[in-house]
């Protein structure tokens, strides 16, 4: 009986490294990203929705950390600009993701969006 | 003696009235000599409209246009379309340059109504035995202002300012795919002629900036075709290579095409230049690669490479399509997050040019242009 409980808690914390690791975000390009994530807003400053071709939200306003979280629940929320990002690939999601979290408040090298 | 002094002074009376008289009449009437100094001119002058009825592409046989003026100062920067270059003072070593036919039409020309140079070569010529000599007296300065006339280069000329880096737009007007993507003058677009209209938001917005066209070579008319449509545009400074890719490969003396994919040592990052190589290059041959500082020019004011043009990122999508493709292009920024986001720009918008790389490193530029290169953290 103990030998059976053992063996499914063993299943379920595997089932859920699975899961989470499905779930991670996987890491891209630091400098494709920067170049896709100007695109976006370029994109949407064009069609109207935004004041600014400046990206609203630059790398060094979270940590590395909360980068990642936000990547990995895909919340993509407080960026705007809902028809660009929905447009984006996995691979371009990588890439911003990579660029925004190498450049984070924590990170060697913090960066602002000009 | 007296009789001497008795002649004294009617005599000296006479002289002064002589005098007065001598002076009068040259401040009424110019005198003979200055009014006659005109035995340097040739004897058959014409205007600007017969030289312009004789420049024709390619030029007839039996006509001859030439340029009496030093070369290097005065013919390669700007001349008579179609005219050959054959100063005064080298007339007779330039002989050989004359048509063998006596009967030719030769034009000479100068710099205008002070200058001598085309009249002595025409007295030259003529004593050579040509018999249809004609001096454009007022010169290369009435040629060129005359509306719808434009100025011709040579190719020392074109070239000097390409080493120069000179704020200038150097338009190719063959067909795009059969010529000049098989090779052209380094950073010269593409505008073929028989697309001038479809492509003329290529041509800079500022009117007054100089634009130089070529094609093929004196048969060809292309350069001129496009010089005209530019100038009917506004554009105020627009010139013609004649001589065109032909002379420029003798110049230039390789094509301007380069098999620089070979050249490059890519680094470990996709796009990226080989930290070592790109030190290495900028040591022994600097103008190999067509070097992008993609810095704000507040950054550059402060010191950037000596042979690197400035184009800020901000302002490189719109001048993507004007990249040249003859050799690498190199995106140099401060840590490599700007030049590489321009790699990335030129693969987005512009795939088809290859061999852009940029430097993914900590680059440190001093006022001299010296600098300094780490590895990115």
């Amino acid at each position: 009986m103990l030998g059976k409980t053992m063996l499914g808690l063993f299943t379920l914390a595997l089932a859920v490294v699975f899961v989470d690791a499905a779930m991670a975000i996987e890491r891209g390009n630091n400098r494709k990203g920067k170049y896709v994530y100007r695109k976006v807003y370029k994109a949407c400053f064009e069609r109207g929705a935004v004041a600014s071709k400046t990206p609203p939200v630059s790398p060094d306003t979270k940590t590395q950390a909360e980068w990642t979280t936000l990547f990995d629940n895909r919340d993509f929320g407080q960026f705007g600009c809902p028809e660009e990002w929905e447009k984006l690939s996995d691979k371009d999601i990588s890439d911003i993701y990579t660029y925004l979290h190498d450049h984070a408040s924590d990170s060697p090298t913090p960066a602002k969006c000009k | 003696m007296s009789i001497t002094r008795k002649l004294t002074l009617p005599a000296t009376i006479l002289a002064v009235a002589f005098l007065i008289a001598a002076c009068t009449a040259t401040t009424l009437q110019p005198a003979p000599e200055a009014a006659t100094d005109t035995g340097w001119q040739y004897h058959a002058i014409v205007d600007v409209d017969f030289v312009g009825q004789h420049v024709k592409v390619p030029m007839a046989a039996d006509v001859m246009i030439i340029d009496a003026r030093p070369k290097r100062a005065k013919y390669d920067k700007g001349h008579i379309p179609m005219a050959v270059s054959m100063p005064t003072s080298q007339f007779d070593k330039l002989a050989g340059l004359l048509p063998a036919n006596k009967d030719t039409l030769l034009i000479f020309y100068c710099g205008g109504l002070k200058c001598k140079l085309s009249h002595k070569s025409a007295y030259k010529a003529e004593a050579l035995g040509y018999t249809n000599i004609k001096v454009f007296a007022k010169g290369f300065p009435a040629w060129m202002k005359k509306q719808g006339n434009y100025a011709a280069v040579s190719a020392d000329w074109v070239k000097k300012q390409i080493d120069r880096n000179a704020d200038m737009v150097i338009v190719d007007a063959r067909p795009k795919r059969k010529k000049y993507d098989k090779g052209h003058i380094p950073t010269a677009i593409s505008i073929p002629d028989s697309q001038f209209n479809k492509h003329v938001a290529r041509l800079p917005a500022d009117k007054n900036k100089p634009l130089v066209f070529y094609c093929g070579g004196l048969k060809c008319k292309l350069s001129h075709k496009s010089a005209r449509k530019a100038l009917a545009l506004g554009y105020t400074n627009v010139k013609v290579f004649a001589k065109g890719y032909p002379a420029w490969k003798k110049v230039a003396g390789i094509a301007a095409q380069t098999p620089a994919s070979k050249q490059i040592k890519a680094g470990a990052e996709e796009g990226s230049i080989d930290i070592a190589y790109f030190k290495k290059i900028m040591a022994t041959n600097p103008k190999s690669i067509y070097l992008i500082d993609v810095r704000d020019k507040d950054e550059v004011a402060t010191g950037t490479l000596k042979t690197a043009v400035n184009i800020p990122v901000d302002d490189l999508e719109d001048k993507i399509k004007s990249l040249p493709g003859d050799k690498p292009i190199v995106f140099i920024c401060g840590t490599g997050a700007r030049s590489g986001e321009s790699f990335y720009m030129v693969q987005d918008i512009r795939p088809g040019l290859k061999n852009v790389y940029y430097l993914d490193a900590e680059l440190t530029v001093r006022k001299d242009g010296s600098f300094s290169v780490k590895k990115p953290l």
